[in-house]
């Protein structure tokens, strides 16, 4: 079963965003901020990471910058789920490797639908 | 909602569009109608149906009959149907065509993210011959405020996120103050919409090269099931194909169409197939 990391600091974003995904047949873990999460992927490299964009300690694209350049930083799908609608902003996320983009408030359809897309359902 | 009315509201629905309404669903009738009702300050769809027989107005049968209609659709809703459509499907009748034109009708389409779909398709086709044809893409709704919010190309977050890659979304499509998203103009002039029923007969919009129905003709009765199929069958040149949703069959509707026995999905006139397979 693939493996979905949430990372966002709101815990109720998390526990919905979870439910979705584990609707969708993955197995999911969480991190509240930018840091953690990179411990959690250090530790175990997830094979998705619903990630949020501003969160304390570390943000989204911080996370995202210093994940691509780790081991095996590269293979985790990264779907960048945040408050952030401008699309220069969209642009910064996808150049920073996010390879795709949810723009908050989202519903399951969105999930699997992007999810769908990228060949994880 | 009592029976009567149920039956009243379902025999209006069998007439303007064919729809076959199940009664083990009063609810979806209830939500369907809901900001019609609010708009003429009914009570109730009971006061509605007794609005329909004491006061018979045509236009508004048919308004209600077109807010049935289920409206769900979504951008690149069978991205493989669509890939045989611009890959092989289109290339082959281009190829075949003497005049470098086709025209292609999308049917049925609701708010227009799948004819959309098919004019992103195309114009990423850059270098190819399908890029530079003559393509007049058609698409229809029964319903006159889908057709309006069509032709506007206005999304909101929740539609445009559904089917639409990222990329696609910030290749085609500007986000407005609103917080919608409106499709580019090039992409809006690429397709022209209008409103039309299956149940008319066929003329106005002419012969088609090929012609897309997709999660219409399962809403129907069977009986209008056959009548929209004559008309589609009526309207497809003679070498077209028709292409209806993965998991949708014509069988026993149309005695003229039989499966393409070269593109997976698409059915074609049966004499056409006949003679091919004679040649």
């Amino acid at each position: 079963m693939k493996h979905c990391l949430i990372v966002d600091d709101s815990r109720v974003v998390r526990t919905v965003a979870g439910r979705i995904v584990k609707d969708l047949g993955f197995t999911v873990s969480e991190a509240g901020d930018g840091a953690s999460a990179l411990q959690r992927c250090q530790a175990q490299m997830p094979d998705v990471i619903l990630l949020d964009w501003n969160m304390p300690i570390m943000n989204g694209i911080d996370f995202l910058t210093s994940l691509r350049r780790s081991d095996g930083g590269k293979v985790p799908v990264v779907v960048l789920c945040t408050n952030e609608k401008d699309p220069d902003h969209i642009g910064e996320a996808l150049r920073a490797g996010a390879d795709e983009y949810i723009m908050k408030p989202f519903d399951a359809d969105i999930v699997r639908s992007k999810f769908d897309q990228l060949g994880l359902v | 909602m009592q029976d009567t009315t149920f039956q009243q509201i379902a025999a209006l629905a069998h007439h303007h569009s064919g729809q076959d309404l199940s009664p083990a669903k009063p609810y979806l009738i209830e939500a369907r109608l809901a900001a019609i009702s609010r708009r003429e300050s009914f009570a109730s769809l009971d006061d509605l149906a007794h609005c329909l027989t004491s006061r018979p107005n045509k236009r508004f049968e048919a308004e209600i009959a077109s807010a049935l209609t289920p409206k769900q659709t979504q951008f690149f809703a069978d991205r493989d149907q669509l890939e045989r459509i611009v890959t092989y499907a289109l290339p082959e009748m281009l190829k075949a065509s003497n005049t470098g034109r086709l025209r292609v009708w999308c049917a049925g389409v609701s708010t227009g993210q799948e004819a959309y779909s098919l004019a992103m398709r195309l114009s990423e086709l850059e270098g190819s011959p399908l890029c530079q044809a003559d393509i007049d893409l058609v698409a229809t709704d029964l319903s006159a405020k889908s057709v309006a919010e069509a032709q506007a190309g206005l999304y909101s977050h929740f539609d445009i996120q559904k089917g639409l890659s990222v990329h696609r979304m910030l290749a085609n499509f500007e986000r407005q103050v609103s917080g919608d998203w409106l499709i580019c103009e090039s992409l809006r002039s690429r397709v022209t919409f209008r409103q039309h029923n299956l149940l008319t007969p066929p003329g106005p919009l002419g012969q088609f090269d090929l012609i897309i129905c997709r999660n219409v003709l399962p809403t129907m009765a069977r009986d209008k099931q056959i009548e929209a199929v004559a008309h589609l069958n009526a309207q497809l040149s003679p070498k077209g194909q028709l292409f209806v949703a993965t998991g949708e069959s014509l069988t026993g509707l149309s005695e003229d169409l039989e499966p393409s026995r070269s593109v997976r999905g698409a059915w074609c006139h049966s004499q056409t197939l006949n003679e091919t397979a004679a040649a």
